[in-house]
């Protein structure tokens, strides 16, 4: 072992670099092409979201919550609603959730396509990135029409929507929807499931074994391309979405063979373009007439809400994962006493960390781009001591160890055991 | 007097292959734009990339060796010197007996020089992307080395002035022995050299050492300015040369007979119609390669070639041989 250790070389994979869309930093250990150690440092993107949440109050809050991320804009600021709601003990009307359906899945639609070009690009196949932005424009136009905004547009109101989809607007996501049928899918399906670059670079890259996403706790494409069947819209029965019947989707009903690689969450992507359209087809044939919003004026919502008393905690399946969001009231204040919110990147990192380890060096910005990482999302967490003055950003170590420890605390009997992965983020001390 | 044509013709023949391999990058970049349904660049980007490149100051990093600052002008030198001995549509300027040993030579060094300034470099992935370049030069130059000489080898038995010289070429091609076994060889060593054509100016499946979403460039990380610059130009003239290569071998008739021209129009003539065919290959083995594929590991890379390219190299220098030997009636 030591004889080799003279010939292991340390690469850093950021926070800069072309591999990445966004701030955070993999320190690779390499013997030759093979990696031997994976080092994830966070917080290059801190923006202190919850410390901004503490002085806004609800309505202004779901603003901030579009803003958390620039691709799941709609799902925080559902998840947001969602959680207010379920303190105040608001009811949606129906029509409303049928519209955050909708537009929900519209998001998912434009948000896969994107990280379809993204993993295009991740393995020198810059055509596919090119054409499947291209074909996304079109569910961007769309998301415009109806919401006014390509990126934040802002659908979501407390106990409601602010928009209703009418008629034309019905037309227009059919006729996308007939378009991305007819003409995309067949061409994604040929490039993601049948093309012999994307398989030879794929397959058995970044490998997640199903143990692995269940210890790590991975959400959304990332767990189901491994063979969990987690779906937050499935399993725990969320908003209309029963009656719309969905199921999680996993590689076996497209490939037959599930090994949680890239190729696998790349083949759960396409398929969720699948069962999104589908979806919408549906929402459109069973979504009732009647009121989108619970309140009847926007001024009516603040008098309620400062009357709550408890806490709420709001789920969704975002595109990339489960999102909740955790809210407790403030009685007598229009501002929450806690806002939080965890993302499904988080996990989803951790695992794929792991899963690095032993593959070759190739192999790295094709794995970080398939769980379509979100830092924006993730670096939230700063911790001030009030006393001293003294200011630390929590990273992924600490907040593991907080929550192994936490886990161990409810549940004394739990099987599972983690490893801390990397070291804490030395911008931390800076500050 | 006659060396001093010669140098004077070398010149003429650095501007000259300068600007059309310059041009090629413009237009390469347009084509695959206009393939991903994008507009591209301007035709003339390479040009003012280039020159803007030269205005700029360069940056050497703190722990840079002494070759670090050579190897462009070393690689640049290189690539010139290799133009005296690159067949562009009529036989090399110091054409002798045995110039394919030099011509094959030189253009290994100037891959062996980038591989010299990235490890002197001190960047981690410019030392990532010189292992990439060593490996994967290593394997690409056998099945063409066997390729290249079993054609002149072949083409010598037909009675040419210098064996083993490029001008060969333009006195016999391979096609006109005309025998169903020496067409089929020909054939596949045309596929073999395409691939291995691809590999030498790094793209689609070979873009490994460069990779830019891997290892940010590769050799060139840590390149910036006026040496950027000149290994921008070398790699220019490097992909003019090898695709000169392809299309001396393949395709090496000239235009000047059917235009009856001579002198030194013939000389401009076939060289501009040489420039074409190199545009043609370039654009089935660059651009549109390029286009339709992505990027492998290197260890499929090298798969590629030592249990594909290699094969069909020896398939194809079997089936000229036995054509030869005349086995098979």
């Amino acid at each position: 072992m030591n004889s080799r250790i003279e010939y292991w070389v340390k690469i850093p994979i950021g926070p800069i670099h072309p591999a990445l869309e966004e701030p955070e930093k993999f320190i690779i250990t390499l013997d030759g092409e093979r990696i031997i150690n994976v080092d994830v440092k966070l917080g290059y993107n801190l923006r202190g979201l919850e410390w901004i949440a503490m002085r806004r109050n609800y309505i202004q809050l779901m603003y901030l919550a579009e803003r958390i991320c620039g691709i799941c804009s709609f799902s925080h600021n559902h998840t947001y609603t969602r959680a207010v709601e379920e303190m105040a003990g608001i009811e949606v009307p129906e029509r409303a959730e049928y519209i955050r359906v909708i537009v929900g899945e519209l998001e998912r639609i434009h948000s896969h396509l994107l990280n379809l070009g993204v993993i295009g690009h991740a393995i020198g196949y810059d055509t596919v990135l090119h054409l499947s932005w291209l074909a996304r424009e079109r569910v961007m136009d769309i998301l415009e029409a109806i919401g006014g905004n390509r990126v934040n547009y802002a659908m979501n109101t407390i106990g409601g929507v602010r928009r209703d989809i009418e008629e034309k607007h019905r037309r227009a996501i059919l006729d996308m929807i007939a378009y991305y049928k007819n003409e995309i899918m067949p061409k994604i399906e040929e490039i993601f499931l049948y093309d012999p670059t994307v398989e030879a670079r794929l397959r058995d890259a970044g490998v997640i074994p199903k143990r692995i996403a269940i210890e790590y706790s991975a959400q959304g494409p990332t767990a189901r391309g491994s063979g969990v069947k987690k779906d937050v819209r499935y399993n725990e029965r969320l908003g209309v979405y029963p009656d719309l019947g969905v199921k999680p989707v996993t590689p076996k009903e497209f490939t037959g063979v599930i090994k949680g690689d890239v190729f696998d969450r790349m083949v759960v992507r396409v398929g969720e373009l699948w069962q999104s359209m589908e979806l919408i087809e549906r929402a459109f044939d069973q979504m009732p007439g009647g009121k989108i919003k619970a309140f009847a004026k926007d001024n009516l919502i603040l008098p309620k809400l400062k009357k709550a008393d408890g806490e709420g905690i709001g789920r969704y399946e975002a595109p990339r994962g489960e999102v909740i969001h955790y809210v407790r009231a403030n009685p007598g204040k229009d501002i929450p006493s806690k806002w939080k919110a965890r993302e499904p990147t988080f996990p989803n990192l951790f695992a794929v960390a792991r899963a690095l380890v032993g593959e070759q060096l190739a192999d790295v910005p094709v794995a970080i781009a398939s769980i379509d990482p979100c830092l924006s999302c993730t670096d939230r967490v700063a911790v001030v001591d009030a006393r001293t003055g003294k200011r630390g950003i929590l990273t992924e170590k600490d907040l593991l160890r907080a929550s192994i420890e936490k886990t161990r605390e409810i549940n004394p009997e739990v099987s599972a055991r983690p490893e801390v992965v990397g070291v804490s983020c030395p911008r931390g001390d800076l500050l | 007097m006659n060396l001093l044509y010669a140098t004077l013709g070398l010149i003429g023949l650095y501007i000259y292959v300068s600007f059309a391999s310059l041009l090629w990058e413009g237009l390469d970049r347009k084509l695959v734009a206009r393939m991903q349904r994008r507009i591209g660049p301007p035709l003339l980007q390479p040009f003012y990339d280039f020159l803007k490149l030269v205005s700029k100051e360069s940056i050497i990093p703190r722990h840079a060796g002494r070759m670090f600052e050579l190897a462009p002008v070393f690689a640049l030198a290189v690539s010139i010197a290799l133009l005296a001995y690159t067949p562009f549509g009529f036989a090399p300027l110091f054409n002798t007996r045995g110039d394919v040993i030099v011509f094959i030579y030189l253009l290994t060094l100037i891959a062996f020089i980038r591989v010299l300034g990235a490890v002197n470099s001190g960047s981690p992935y410019a030392q990532i992307g010189a292992q990439r370049e060593i490996i994967i030069l290593v394997s690409r130059e056998v099945p063409m080395m066997l390729g290249l000489f079993a054609i002149l080898w072949r083409l010598s038995k037909l009675g040419v002035s210098k064996p083993f010289s490029l001008g060969t070429f333009y006195e016999h091609n391979i096609w006109e022995i005309g025998t169903p076994l020496t067409f089929m060889g020909a054939v596949i060593l045309l596929f073999v050299f395409l691939a291995w054509l691809a590999s030498e100016i790094e793209v689609g499946y070979f873009n490994i050492p460069e990779a830019e979403e891997e290892i940010a460039e590769g050799p060139m990380a840590e390149y910036s300015g006026r040496h950027l610059a000149l290994f921008k130009l070398s790699n220019a003239l490097k992909e003019f040369i090898s695709a000169s290569l392809v299309v001396a071998i393949f395709f090496p008739w000239g235009i000047s007979g059917v235009l009856g021209l001579t002198g030194a129009g013939a000389v401009v003539a076939d060289l501009l119609f040489h420039t074409l065919k190199v545009y043609a290959v370039l654009f089935v083995s660059m651009s549109v390669f390029r286009a339709i594929t992505g990027r492998l590991r290197i260890t499929q890379a090298v798969q590629v070639f030592w249990l594909r390219m290699l094969p069909a190299a020896v398939i194809g220098v079997l089936l000229i041989l036995i054509d030869l030997m005349e086995v098979i009636a």
